[in-house]
C-alpha cells in the first residue's frame, strides 16, 4: 500500500470537505441553521461553471469568479426570500430545517427538469502532472489545495479583523446583545448565508473537472460536510478545516483497507460515534 | 387528547372510504389509494415522533425499509406467513430503533437528532445495497408471495393478486385505521400529556418529574414498530423491493412533506397530507415529472405561509375573516393573540 499517495489523495479530498464544511459551519454557528440546501449551492456553482466555461467559452479564471459570484447572489436571494421570514418566530429551529430541506428538494429537481439527468463535464483547469518519488499528483489537485488554503486564509482574516467578522462572531455569541451594540443582525445573516453559498460554489468549481456535473452532485459533499462539522464542532472554522482534512485522510486510507462501497459508512460511523461520545465535537464549545 | 371524538372520526372516515371501491372500478386508482393509505399510516407513525414528540428524526425510512426486507426475506427464504412476517418486520425495526434511538435521543438540538438518524438510515441503505447475496441490491428482491387468500362469511373467497387491487385496498385501509387507533390510544393516556409537556418546555417538564428520555424512547420505539409493520405490508403490496425504493431519503422527504403540509403534530393532519399529496399529484399526471419540484416548493411555502398545515386552514380563514370584520375596533395585543392561539392548538 502506498501510504504517501493515500495521504495526498486524502488531503485533496479533505481540502474540499473543509471548504464545504466551513461554509456550512458559518451558517450553522451564527444563524443556527443546518442548511440542507448547502449541497444545492455546490450544484449551482458546478452548473454555473459549466455554462460560463463550456457554453460561453470564457477564460477559466473568469468562469470560476462568475460561478462564485452567481452563487453568492442566489444565496443572498434565498436568505431574503425564505429564511428571513422564519427567523423571527419563537419556534424557528424546525421550520428553518424544513424550509432548507424543501429548498434542497426543489432546487435539485428543478435542475433535473431544466438541465436533464445526463452528466456534464468540464475540462481540467490545469493540465500538468507531477511525480514526486512514488507519488503522482495532477496539478489540478495541487490547485485544489492551494485554492482551499487561500480561501481559509481569507475567511480567517475576515472573521478576525473585519467589521463583518467581528459582528458575525458577536451575533453568534448573543444575537440580542449584538443588536443592542448596533450590529445590523439582518445584514450579518444575509452576508453569512451568501458567503457560505459562495464557498460551496468555490468547492464545486475546483472539483467539477474531476467529478461530473449533475443535479445530485451536491448530496454527497453535503453529507460529508455535515460529518465534518459535527466532527470539528459546530461554528468552529478551525474545527471544519482540521475535521475536513482528517476525514479526507481517514476515508482515503479506510477505502484502501476495505472497499469503496463502504466509504460513506466510514464517514457516517464517525458521525454517529462523535455524537455519541463527544456531542460538542472536537473543537466546539456548545452542547449538542 | 380526548379519545372518543378522534376514534369516532377515524372509524367514520374509514366507513365512508370502505364504500369507495363499490363506486370506483378503476384498478389504477385503487392502487393509488393503497399507496396513499400506506403512506398515511407511515406518516402518522412519524408524526408521533416528529410532531408530538418534537424530535425531528430523519431516518424513518430505515424502519420502513427494514420491516419490508425482513417480512419479504422471511416469506421467501423461510416460508413464513406474510402476517407473521409483517409482525417480525415490526419487531426487527424496533430492535434497530433501540440501537439508534437510545444514544441519539439524548441529544437536544434538532439538527443533531436529524443528522444522526439520517446517518443511521444511510448506513442501513448502503448495507442493504451491498449485501447483494441477501437483498439482490438494486436488481431487486423478487419472488415475494402475495398475502394468503381466505374466506370471508357473506363475501366468499378473498384472493390477493396483482390484477385486483380491491383486497389490498381494504387491508391497507384497515392497517391505517389500526395505526390511528394505536396512536390515539397512546396519546389519550399519560403519555400524551407528558409529550405535550415535553414539547412545550423540556426543562419544566423534567423538573416536574416527567421522565424525558423514557417517554421519548417509548414513542420512538412505538413509531419504529409501526413503520416496520407498514413496511412489511408494503413489501407484499408492491412485491418487488430495491434499496432505492424503500430505504432512500426520498421516502423521508415524502413523509416530512405530507406531515408538514397536512399539519405537523395534529392527529389527522398527516393523514390528510398523505391522501392529498398522493392522490392529488396522481390526478395531475401531466405534472408527474415535476412531483418533487412541487413537493419542495410546497414545503417552503407551507412553512412560511401556513405553519399549521392544511388542517389549520379553516381556522386561519375564520381568523383572517374575523380580523377584517373587526378591523376598525381595537384588536387584542399581538402577544395575547399568539398565546390564545397556542392554547387553542393544545386542544385536540
Amino acid at each position: 500500500m502506498n501510504i504517501g499517495q493515500l495521504v495526498i489523495d486524502g488531503l485533496v479530498a479533505g481540502a474540499m470537505y473543509a471548504i464545504m464544511a466551513s461554509g456550512l459551519s458559518l451558517v450553522w454557528g451564527t444563524v443556527g441553521i443546518l442548511n440542507f440546501a448547502h449541497g444545492e449551492f455546490y450544484m449551482i456553482g458546478g452548473y454555473a461553471l459549466y455554462f460560463t466555461l463550456v457554453e460561453l467559452n470564457a477564460n477559466p479564471l473568469l468562469a470560476v469568479i462568475a460561478a462564485v459570484l452567481v452563487t453568492f447572489g442566489i444565496g443572498a436571494f434565498v436568505e431574503m426570500g425564505v429564511l428571513r421570514w422564519l427567523l423571527n418566530r419563537r419556534e424557528w429551529e424546525l421550520p428553518t430545517l424544513v424550509a432548507t430541506l424543501g429548498l434542497s428538494v426543489f432546487l435539485q429537481n428543478l435542475a433535473l427538469r431544466s438541465f436533464g439527468a445526463t452528466d456534464k463535464s468540464v475540462p481540467y483547469l490545469f493540465h500538468s502532472v507531477y511525480h514526486v518519488g512514488r507519488v503522482t499528483i495532477a496539478s489540478q489537485r495541487v490547485a485544489i489545495v492551494a485554492v482551499a488554503v487561500i480561501a481559509f486564509a481569507l475567511l480567517w482574516g475576515a472573521m478576525r479583523f473585519t467589521r463583518f467578522g467581528i459582528g458575525l462572531r458577536a451575533t453568534a455569541q448573543d444575537r440580542d446583545a449584538a443588536t443592542l451594540m448596533g450590529i445590523d443582525v439582518k445584514k450579518i445573516y444575509l452576508l453569512a448565508f451568501a458567503i457560505s453559498a459562495a464557498l460551496a460554489a468555490l468547492a464545486a468549481t475546483m472539483l467539477s473537472p474531476i467529478f461530473s456535473i449533475n443535479p445530485w452532485m451536491g448530496a454527497r459533499p453535503l453529507l460529508k460536510a455535515i460529518v465534518v462539522v459535527v466532527l470539528g464542532g459546530m461554528g468552529s472554522i478551525e474545527g471544519a478545516i482540521i475535521g475536513g482534512f482528517g476525514l479526507g485522510i481517514i476515508e482515503s486510507i479506510g477505502v484502501a483497507l476495505v472497499s469503496s462501497e463502504w466509504e460513506d459508512v466510514i464517514a457516517f460511523g464517525l458521525l454517529i460515534l462523535t455524537l455519541w461520545l463527544k456531542p460538542s465535537g472536537l473543537f466546539g464549545t456548545r452542547e449538542a | 387528547m380526548k379519545l372518543r371524538p378522534v376514534l369516532g372520526a377515524t372509524i367514520g372516515g374509514a366507513i365512508v372510504l370502505a364504500f369507495l371501491p363499490l363506486a370506483c372500478h378503476n384498478q389504477y386508482l385503487m392502487h393509488v389509494a393503497v399507496i396513499a393509505f400506506i403512506f398515511a399510516a407511515l406518516t402518522a407513525s412519524w408524526n408521533l415522533v416528529g410532531g408530538y414528540g418534537g424530535m425531528f428524526t430523519f431516518g424513518h425510512q430505515a424502519f420502513f425499509g427494514l420491516g419490508a426486507y425482513t417480512a419479504a426475506l422471511l416469506a421467501i427464504n423461510l416460508g413464513w406467513s406474510p402476517y407473521a412476517g409483517i409482525f417480525a418486520g415490526g419487531m426487527f425495526a424496533t430492535i434497530a430503533g433501540i440501537i439508534i434511538g437510545v444514544p441519539v435521543l439524548r441529544l437536544r438540538g434538532a439538527p443533531y437528532i436529524s443528522i444522526a438518524t439520517l446517518a443511521f438510515a444511510e448506513v442501513v441503505r448502503i448495507i442493504a445495497d451491498n449485501l447483494t447475496k441477501l437483498t439482490h441490491g438494486e436488481t431487486g428482491l423478487v419472488g415475494i408471495p402475495t398475502l394468503p387468500s381466505f374466506a370471508l362469511p357473506g363475501i366468499g373467497q378473498v384472493t390477493f393478486s396483482l390484477a385486483d387491487s380491491r383486497p389490498y385496498y381494504y387491508v391497507s385501509l384497515m392497517a391505517l385505521v389500526a395505526v390511528l387507533v394505536i396512536v390515539g390510544l397512546l396519546l389519550s393516556t399519560r403519555v400524551g400529556l407528558a409529550l405535550g409537556a415535553i414539547r412545550d418546555s423540556p426543562e419544566a417538564a423534567e423538573s416536574l418529574g416527567v421522565a424525558l428520555t423514557t417517554y421519548k424512547v417509548l414513542i420512538f420505539l412505538t413509531s419504529s414498530f409501526i413503520a416496520g409493520c407498514i413496511g412489511g405490508l408494503y413489501a407484499f403490496v408492491v412485491s418487488v423491493l430495491t434499496p432505492s425504493t424503500v430505504l432512500s431519503v426520498e421516502i423521508m422527504v415524502q413523509i416530512i412533506a405530507m406531515a408538514l403540509i397536512g399539519g405537523l403534530g395534529t392527529f389527522f393532519g398527516p393523514v390528510l397530507g398523505a391522501l392529498i399529496l398522493t392522490v392529488g399529484l396522481e390526478l395531475l399526471r401531466a405534472f408527474s415529472d415535476w412531483q418533487l419540484v412541487i413537493y419542495g416548493a410546497l414545503l417552503v411555502v407551507v412553512v412560511i405561509a401556513l405553519p399549521g398545515g392544511l388542517i389549520s386552514l379553516p381556522k386561519r380563514i375564520t381568523e383572517i375573516a374575523g380580523r377584517i370584520v373587526s378591523a376598525p375596533k381595537s384588536r387584542p395585543a399581538a402577544d395575547s393573540v399568539a398565546i390564545s392561539n397556542r392554547f387553542e392548538q393544545e386542544k385536540p
